[in-house]
């Protein structure tokens, strides 16, 4: 172990020296802070341990502290001084420990502790769950609608050899280093396991009792401060906020309880945005990000965003769900479907990158779509789609369906799915993008497959997220209020192929619906995109994420639709359950086979556009390869 | 008939011994003493004479300092005091560690008076310390002249 010792006082230094050494340490002494500075600037990676008196001449010694910190590198301060007010301070400024003057060998036998310390809970953030996910803290952070993915480490553990490590930007930045409040806060990222332990927790406390310190001795993770919480709960109930005001629909029983999913869907979303960038979906095929927007919160819980790996969305068993026709399809994403009404949706404005409001937009159109059971995990096939004539959002199914529609020829369908999933993303709250990106992801997946909706796919908008809609033959243009739905024709072909009869997707400019999707009817409001599931019959439960109705009315809520352009991805028909009624809410039931297929394809897709990835998210998709 | 040598060990541990009971050395001191071996032979006269050096430069700031009649920095000399504390302690110079304590409180309320006597009775302690501590190491030099081993003392 390398330490570098810095004391002004040649006698000490001395002394500190022999002793180190004689603790088999390699040292390096200097008794000036400047050239420790330089020594540190210049070869940060030489040193392990940075042992230094506090009270020097030249330089405060919590300036080195400070440096040292910055490089992750374990810091023991060095003092006289033994009151606790002198403690204190070094311990607040982040020092790993301090030690009182003289100094006996026992003290600094045990200085290694605080180096592998540190090299453990480096590693063991860079483990972190879902290391697939996106980076949180940029999807809700900063929406930028950029879904940068990246894996964001909590940057606490420092090392020489952590290259892997980043910082996030977002997430991390707001949450808030662990300790000392004056150092460098390394990023917290809320994975969807840290999220969903915090969503238990701030269950059992009950929403108005959840204060910081509770919720914090509740998830009992260490390195977790309560800072960390504290920003995490107050974006949280900002999304629940959000979700509330924009729940107005009749959301269905099933409709996830909690904002995790929709957390995940978020997040999901965002990291589907490489699902899109493979299908080539027409630009024209963006759904309108505005419909993502209304998600009902409890979409959001059911899409459990597990993880993003596509190869796992099969495999994903949501833990709630009933059989899901689309097997591994969330239904989590589509609490929304219920209420998927896609009735216009008031036009969302796109966070840039937030899918929040999104995914509102998709939920409110979930007209009584059938929202596939909150819990629905994204691999399981939990999809019961609740409601015949729910128009769900099939969101979710529709990732895994027309996944696997989408191999045949949806591929642009997968694309749009999840560029309109991200666009559905968008809708959502904020959250800990983190939490977000498993539901992102799968939610993008369906973009299109869900959307037929009316929402109005620009080519720069995002696509609809999945409404399952095989593609549309032209998305509904962004521009058009009236909802002028572009479906990607692959995209509904597919869908329609698979669809037993096919969702009836109402859609103002849907042709490819029409022809596609047989009956299926695109009820496009003005600029709604409003998929109707006309085949009740269909129903089967299909994911309350198939709704695809996250299509608001409003074209300009097809503002971020980068992401979701051409990435209608339209369900397959087959998997689209539609609900006998075409409402706004399209609700597409999608086998769960036919999601998973599509879902993986999408998931290999690069995101062109977010649509996909929003899409995917939105429908939950646990398993989003990263881009 | 004790050898020389036997009787220049003795001598050692009595003296050494009766530096601890007089409170010039602590156990500081006895923590040096166990860094020494093969590998640094000289590592506790290089430490302490480290330490003498320290205390003339600092005796003399503080002196310079508190000739400024009327304009005496005492934080100067409080902060040359606690660099004089943190190596006294190193070493183990027990009573100059104490008076460095007196010292401070001295230079923490400005009593020039007080910090003026600290001062000389610090000059007088670290030189008599230093006195010892060279008698001491003769005495080691004595013994391994004559072919002995030095004897480690327990205190």
């Amino acid at each position: 172990m390398r330490v570098l010792a810095v004391d002004d006082n040649p006698t000490c230094l001395r002394k500190l020296e022999e002793l180190l050494l004689r603790c088999k340490y390699h040292v390096t002494k200097t008794m000036e802070s400047k050239k420790a500075l330089e020594l540190l600037r210049e070869k940060s990676n030489m040193f392990d341990l940075v042992i230094s008196d506090v009270e020097m001449p030249d330089t405060d010694g919590f300036k080195l502290l400070e440096i040292g910190l910055e490089m992750d590198l374990p810091v023991i301060m060095l003092s006289a001084h033994s009151d606790y007010d002198s403690v204190m301070k070094g311990i607040i400024h982040g020092a790993c420990d301090y030690l009182v003057k003289p100094v006996g060998l026992k003290e600094l036998r045990n200085i290694w502790q605080h180096v592998v310390k540190k090299n453990i809970t480096t590693y063991k953030k860079n483990i972190s769950p879902s290391p697939q996910l996106l980076t949180p803290s940029e999807s809700h952070l900063a929406p930028s609608g950029s879904k940068k993915r990246k894996e964001k480490v909590n940057d606490s553990g420092g090392d020489e050899d952590e290259s892997d490590r980043e910082d996030e930007d977002g997430e991390g930045s707001e949450q808030d280093g662990d300790e000392s409040s004056t150092r460098k806060k390394p990023r917290v990222v809320w994975s969807q396991e840290l999220h969903q332990k915090f969503v238990n927790a701030v269950q059992q406390l009950g929403l108005d009792k959840a204060v910081p310190k509770k919720i914090l001795d509740f998830m009992n993770i260490e390195g977790l401060t309560r800072e960390n919480v504290a920003s995490h709960l107050q974006k949280y109930r900002l999304y629940l906020k959000k979700i509330d005001e924009s729940q107005h629909q009749n959301m269905t029983p099933d409709t996830f309880g909690t904002k995790d999913s929709s957390y995940f869907n978020m997040s999901q979303l965002d990291g589907l945005r490489d699902f899109t960038s493979t299908r080539q979906f027409p630009s024209s095929s963006l759904l309108s990000r505005s419909h993502l927007t209304r998600f009902h919160p409890s979409v959001y819980s059911s899409i459990n965003l597990q993880g993003t790996n596509s190869s796992n969305f099969n495999n994903h068993q949501s833990s709630s769900n009933s059989a899901n026709p689309f097997g591994t399809y969330h239904r989590t994403l589509f609490p929304r479907s219920q209420n998927v009404n896609l009735s216009p949706l008031e036009p969302l404005q796109f966070p840039t990158s937030k899918y929040m409001g999104d995914f509102k937009t998709i939920g409110d159109r979930a007209t009584g779509g059938s929202f596939l059971d909150t819990r629905m995990s994204f691999g399981s096939s939990s999809t019961s789609l609740p409601s015949a004539s729910s128009n769900n959002l099939m969101l979710q199914a529709n990732y895994t369906q027309p996944l696997h529609i989408a191999s045949d020829k949806n591929q642009p369908c997968h694309e749009a799915n999840s560029s309109s999933l991200n666009m559905s993303v968008h809708g959502l709250p904020r959250f800990p993008s983190h939490s977000w990106q498993g539901s992102l992801r799968t939610t993008n997946r369906f973009p299109s497959s869900c959307l037929p909706i009316n929402h109005v796919f620009s080519q720069d908008q995002v696509a609809y997220p999945g409404s399952g809609l095989g593609d549309c033959s032209s998305l509904v243009s962004a521009e058009n209020p009236g909802g002028e739905m572009q479906c990607e024709p692959q995209l509904l072909g597919a869908f329609m192929n698979t669809l037993d009869d096919g969702p009836k997707w109402e859609e103002q400019n849907c042709n490819m619906v029409n022809n596609q999707f047989g009956n299926v009817e695109y009820p496009l409001a003005a600029d709604n995109i409003v998929f109707r599931d006309n085949n009740a019959s269909r129903s089967k439960g299909l994911d309350e994420s198939l709704m695809m109705s996250p299509i608001e009315d409003s074209a300009t809520t097809i503002n971020n639709s980068q992401e979701y352009v051409g990435k209608f991805t339209m369900l397959d028909a087959d998997q689209m359950k539609h609900s006998g009624k075409p409402e706004n809410a399209l609700v597409v039931e999608n086998q769960h086979d036919v999601f998973d297929d599509i879902m993986n394809e999408m998931m290999k897709q690069d995101e062109n556009n977010g649509l996909v990835s929003a899409v995917a998210t939105r429908f939950g998709f646990d398993s989003f390869p990263p881009p | 008939m004790d050898t020389l040598v036997a009787q220049l060990q003795r001598q050692l541990r009595d003296y050494t011994i009766s530096l601890y009971h007089q409170g010039f050395l602590d156990d500081q001191f006895t923590e040096l003493k166990k860094l020494q071996d093969e590998c640094s032979p000289d590592f506790v006269a290089e430490v302490v004479s480290l330490f003498f050096e320290d205390c003339e430069k600092l005796i003399s700031n503080m002196a310079r300092a508190l000739d400024q009649t009327g304009n005496v920095d005492f934080k100067l000399v409080g902060s040359s005091v606690h660099q004089l504390k943190g190596s006294s302690s190193s070493v183990g110079a027990k009573r100059v560690k104490g008076l460095c304590i007196t010292f401070k409180e001295c230079c923490d309320s400005q009593n020039f008076g007080g910090c003026v006597r600290c001062l000389q009775q610090v000059d007088i302690e670290y030189k008599s310390l230093k006195a010892k501590l060279q008698d001491l190491f003769n005495l080691e030099q004595q013994i391994v002249q004559a072919g002995g081993r030095i004897p480690q003392v327990d205190i």
